[in-house]
């Protein structure tokens, strides 16, 4: 009898912590969701030794220069008293825990896509690194961009929040690369061109122009990638070097070395295969 | 001959020459310039290329093929800046104005080329293999940033 009590005990016990468990998110999951989301580049500042996701790297747009928060688990200088709920609401809603929005400098129009899994994982390893007490510093922005509340109107244009859909009638294969690289890569942050309001292109997906600061970025389309072997293409977001030796600029360097160099091989093919299946549009 | 003059003429006749030969260098036509450029930028790649195979494990270490390409690349980083003379700015290449406009940034940053190559044959004859890949990670990261801010998209 008491044997039978322990026992229930026993398994009323673990069942809870299962529970929690599960509930918690999976942190390794997480990690490499972090890789495939590139949050180190801009919550890193740009310096030798610098504490990852402590925040600081300068973004410079033509609407002034933005700077990537700490997001270690600190309570004041990081997001030590969020809760999971209000991550949620920062990637998939694009608003502050007390409501405000984020500047779209922060890429939750491509974050919002990311599924409900992904975001719990993702939360729980956020929640296993090391907190720094590194202050973030305010966003430079030139007039009149610093009014938050504009934010809110280039949303009802630009913004449309929910997770991506598998499209039907496409390979799982191309469905998985279509998350990497509208989700978790938010390739076309940089890849799509921008209309004055700084809104995405939408006819121009990921067709390249100018990129956010000012710089010419490539086509990712087919008809910019044509000159690219799968093979020759796979190697290059790997080592970051082509076969001649050409090394690309720094931005695209230092996305292959903490994004793409860091997906597994099937993730890789996933990728590619998905932009050789969008619809081609010349530079 | 008086030889209290024949010795000042004699360094106005030098001295001109080498002006004349200085002004000749000078004007190396646009072209020309760019395609020294541009084969040095190309063996630049040659030598890197599998250095920066090595730093990433994707290729067997070779000490002695580091070594030559190392010593290589020391020269080489030394050869391409005066081939970016304002006379070849309006040469079709993927060079961008601000090569021009914004010189010494452009300055800067091939010095810094210079600097870590040499710091990279240096090390290369060191024998301390993890600190020659990072010496490579280190010279890569600054080709990437040139490229970044001088040369147009490919």
């Amino acid at each position: 009898m008491t044997q039978n009590i322990r026992l229930a005990a026993c398994a009323l016990l673990f069942g809870t912590w299962a529970a929690a468990a599960s509930a918690q998110g999976d942190t390794k999951r997480g990690e490499y969701l972090a890789k495939a989301g590139g949050c180190l580049g801009c919550h890193t500042e740009d310096k030798k030794d610098a504490t990852p996701f402590a925040g600081g790297r300068a973004l410079k747009t033509p609407f002034g220069t933005f700077f990537g928060p700490n997001i270690t688990p600190h309570p004041q200088a990081g997001l030590g008293k969020w809760a999971e709920a209000d991550f949620v609401r920062a990637m998939r809603h694009g608003r502050r825990p007390d409501g405000a929005s984020y500047f779209p400098a922060f890429p939750y129009p491509s974050f919002t896509k990311i599924d409900d899994r992904d975001l719990r994982d993702l939360w729980a390893y956020l929640r296993t690194l090391a907190p720094s007490t590194r202050a973030s510093q305010p966003h430079d922005l030139g007039f009149p961009f610093g009014w938050r509340f504009l934010v809110t109107v280039w949303k009802w244009f630009f913004f449309t929040p929910g997770p991506y859909v598998p499209a039907p009638g496409i390979s799982d294969i191309v469905n998985r690369g279509a998350y990497l690289v509208q989700a978790l890569g938010h390739c076309g942050e940089c890849h799509t061109p921008r209309n004055f309001l700084g809104g995405p292109k939408r006819g121009r997906f990921l067709a390249g122009g100018k990129g956010p600061e000012g710089k010419d970025v490539p086509n990712l389309t087919p008809a910019g990638l044509k000159k690219w072997r799968d093979s020759d293409f796979q190697d290059f977001l790997v080592s970051g070097i082509t076969a001649d030796g050409d090394v690309p600029a720094e931005a695209m360097g230092e996305v292959i070395r903490n994004t793409t160099s860091q997906l597994t091989p099937q993730d890789l093919a996933a990728l590619i295969a998905y932009l050789r299946s969008l619809p081609p549009l010349p530079d | 001959m008086n030889k209290k003059l024949l010795f000042p003429c004699l360094a106005l006749v030098l001295g001109s020459g080498a002006g004349y030969a200085t002004s000749v260098m000078a004007q190396a036509k646009p072209d020309v310039l760019v395609k020294q450029r541009q084969a040095v930028m190309t063996l630049q790649g040659k030598y890197f290329g599998p250095m920066n195979a090595m730093a990433q494990g994707k290729a067997p270490y070779n000490v002695e093929t580091v070594r030559r390409n190392a010593a290589f690349l020391d020269n080489l980083s030394r050869m391409p800046w005066d081939g970016f003379n304002p006379n070849t700015k309006d040469e079709k290449t993927a060079a961008l104005p601000a090569v021009y406009n914004d010189r010494a940034k452009f300055d800067e940053i091939a010095s810094r080329l210079e600097n870590e190559a040499s710091r990279l044959a240096t090390v290369s004859r060191s024998g301390d293999e993890a600190a020659v890949k990072a010496q490579i990670t280190a010279v890569g990261k600054v080709c990437g940033a040139c490229h970044n801010d001088f040369r147009a998209k490919k």
